[in-house]
């Protein structure tokens, strides 16, 4: 141990207390800056999850016209196939055709618009939660089924059960007239008022006959393995399509361009109030350490009159800094990881949740998301802060005069 | 298939006007009575243009009063038997392949009709313009021979219209030349206009009206009047449901 920070380790625990506070401040907030940034990642992620889980996915392969453009006749040739072949190529089962079309659907007394997709029976519960969220009734039998499966709200507002019959009308990809009877086999419970009062699910052979789509179809969902995969992903989709100029791969956040605004909106406003936090433990160490430097100005006089450099000094107070600072960090986010931990098996909820819960589609329970980012980089600018702090009464060490200060009060 | 452009394409037969500042609300009403007739039956083909593709189809359509209608499709094959009544506001639609008669409910009245560029509204609600707008003569002037009005029409706040005003043009023996839907900001989206005016059953009409989207020069939907036949007998049991499913003429 060198001499200069054996002095800066006996200097700290001469006042014991005031290192204690200034430490505990800064365990204080670390511990919060860990807890609050794991909770608010692994509320992002479960609001990502949630958004994309009933229809969306990860990535989604359209014609070029669809995004801005949605409708029935922007969409592509062989659309089976082309999954069948993806599935094949990127070794994956978590890949699923679909068409969507827009139709009035009736039932005998009651009558509504509603958007239709044309899903892979075999597929789409691999990609979608909704399948996984029948409430009543079982998913389809086989692909060119006259079945449908159709939300809790829309079964109401249409006043139909399991195994009534619906009426679709609509327009097909050729203009013509499309019309057909299904049976309701499944009804859905998403929690997301909009998708189950406008959404429903047919089998996509049935479906592609019933709108004149031959072997059309509109978007293939890709699932990553998790979010960090997309892009990755995306560029080896890119490659494997390449034969096919009129389509392109979008990732989630072409196709949900809201839920990333939301997510940047609310850490915007997270940051600021973090920002006050850094910015009043920063004041407290520069406090203390001012007042160390300024009650030891008859020693430091006395240090320089036997021949130290000012440096040295400089260096000593910004090892004492960092010495305080180092132990704020690590008990700080020890303790912050060890409670988020704790949540991230256990889950958390607070009074009130339920609601929020509902308008940011996020489950009642939210689970704090544990990285090495979320965890360090709360308290990595809490440390840094800390040591500018400490410039300035370092600082001030280059200005004293040994005889001045030797007689200093 | 008269009712569908009626809002749109009014036309009335000779009957100039004389004074020299009409009354618009009066103008339209005159237009529209002689686009319509007492009863009407007329022949029409539709045409509905896409960048890509485009499609025709056959149609027949009856009329009584201001606010009955029936329309079927006679062509394509695949296609026919398809109709649309209207009533009172109300519309039903039939399709053979499902053997249903649906009633469009309110929320889909804003949608396309039978595909084309006129939402269900423009077919079936024909004389909200003349009780719930508020008309107003912006231009008169000469052309070929004719007088031409251009009428602005701004529906009362209480309206359940998508537009934010409309500006009608009509000739002065009744024909309406164009007719321009625009949103709440003013900018035009839809205008319908006639391309062609000629004598059918007896009265001067516009025989090809084509209603177009502003914003996309490429799609557009045209209505061309084979035949029309005014003042006919057409019987009540002819608006029936049952009639809508079971085709008799």
């Amino acid at each position: 141990m060198n001499i200069t920070l054996r002095m800066a380790w006996r200097n700290l625990w001469r006042h014991k207390r005031r290192t204690w506070l200034t430490v505990g401040a800064m365990i204080f907030s670390n511990l919060l800056l860990v807890f609050m940034i794991s909770l608010q990642f692994g509320s992002y992620r479960m609001m990502i999850d949630n958004t994309l889980k009933p229809y969306t996915g990860h990535l989604q392969i359209q014609h070029k016209a669809y995004n801005d453009d949605p409708k029935i006749r922007n969409s592509f040739a062989g659309i089976v196939p082309l999954a069948a072949s993806l599935r094949r190529q990127l070794n994956t089962r978590k890949i699923a055709a679909r068409g969507v079309a827009f139709a009035m659907t009736s039932s005998k007394t009651r009558s509504w618009g509603l958007q239709l997709i044309g899903v892979e029976p075999e597929f789409e519960p691999l990609v979608s939660n909704l399948p996984g969220l029948l409430k009543q009734g079982c998913y389809f039998s086989a692909s060119d089924a006259a079945e449908i499966i159709i939300g809790t709200v829309l079964a109401r507002n249409l006043g139909v059960t399991i195994g009534d019959e619906l009426t679709l009308l609509g327009g097909g990809r050729d203009g013509s007239f499309a019309a057909g009877i299904v049976k309701v086999t499944g009804i859905f419970e998403s929690g997301n008022n909009t998708i189950d009062r406008n959404m429903a699910q047919l089998p996509l052979a049935y479906f592609q006959s019933l709108f004149t789509m031959q072997t059309h179809g509109h978007n293939i969902a890709i699932v990553a393995q998790d979010l960090t995969r997309v892009s990755a992903l995306q560029q080896r989709v890119n490659k494997l399509i390449a034969n096919r100029p009129e389509l392109v791969v979008l990732d989630w956040n072409h196709l949900q361009p809201g839920l990333k605004q939301a997510i940047q909106a609310d850490l915007t406003s997270a940051w600021f109030m973090y920002g006050v936090l850094i910015i009043l433990v920063a004041f407290s160490v520069l406090n203390t350490q001012l007042m160390s430097v300024l009650e030891r100005t008859r020693e430091f006089g006395i240090m320089l009159a036997l021949g130290i450099k000012p440096a040295r000094l400089g260096s000593l107070i910004l090892t004492e800094t960092f010495i305080m600072s180092f132990l704020g960090l690590a008990l700080g986010t020890a303790l912050g990881a060890a409670i988020a931990f704790y949540l991230s098996v256990a889950g958390f909820s607070y009074p009130g949740m339920e609601e929020m819960a509902g308008k940011f589609n996020i489950p009642e329970r939210i689970y704090p998301s544990l990285s090495l980012l979320s965890i360090f980089i709360g308290p990595g600018i809490v440390f840094i802060c800390s040591l500018l702090a400490a410039i300035y009464p370092a600082g001030r060490l280059f200005f004293l005069h040994p005889v001045s200060a030797m007689r200093a009060v | 298939m008269k009712r569908l452009p009626a809002v749109l394409l009014l036309c009335l037969f000779s009957s100039p006007l004389y004074s020299a500042a009409p009354d618009p609300q009066t103008l339209i009403q005159k237009a529209m009575n002689h686009w319509r007739g007492l009863s009407s039956y007329s022949e029409m083909t539709m045409t509905i243009h896409r960048p890509d593709w485009q499609r025709s189809m056959s149609m027949r359509s009856w009329t009584k009063g201001d606010k009955t209608s029936l329309v079927r499709v006679i062509k394509p094959r695949k296609d026919a038997g398809n109709g649309t009544l209207t009533k009172d506001n109300n519309m039903w639609t039939f399709a053979p392949k499902v053997n249903r008669i649906i009633k469009v409910p309110s929320s889909m009245m804003s949608q396309s009709w039978m595909g084309s560029d006129f939402s269900n509204k423009d077919i079936s609600k024909s004389t909200d313009i003349l009780d719930q707008y508020q008309h107003k003569l912006l231009q008169t002037r000469e052309q070929d021979g004719h007088t031409i009005y251009v009428i602005e029409s701004i529906p009362h706040e209480d309206a359940a219209v998508v537009w934010g005003k409309e500006i009608i043009t009509i000739r002065d023996d009744y024909v309406m030349l164009e007719h321009q839907f625009r949103d709440q900001d003013d900018l035009p989206v839809k205008t319908m206009k006639a391309r062609q005016i000629k004598q059918l059953g007896g009265r001067t009409v516009a025989s090809v009206i084509r209603m177009a989207k502003v914003d996309a020069v490429e799609e557009w939907t045209e209505i061309s009047i084979q035949d029309i036949q005014f003042d006919r007998d057409n019987p009540d049991s002819l608006f029936t449901l049952s009639s809508l499913r079971n085709p008799r003429q």
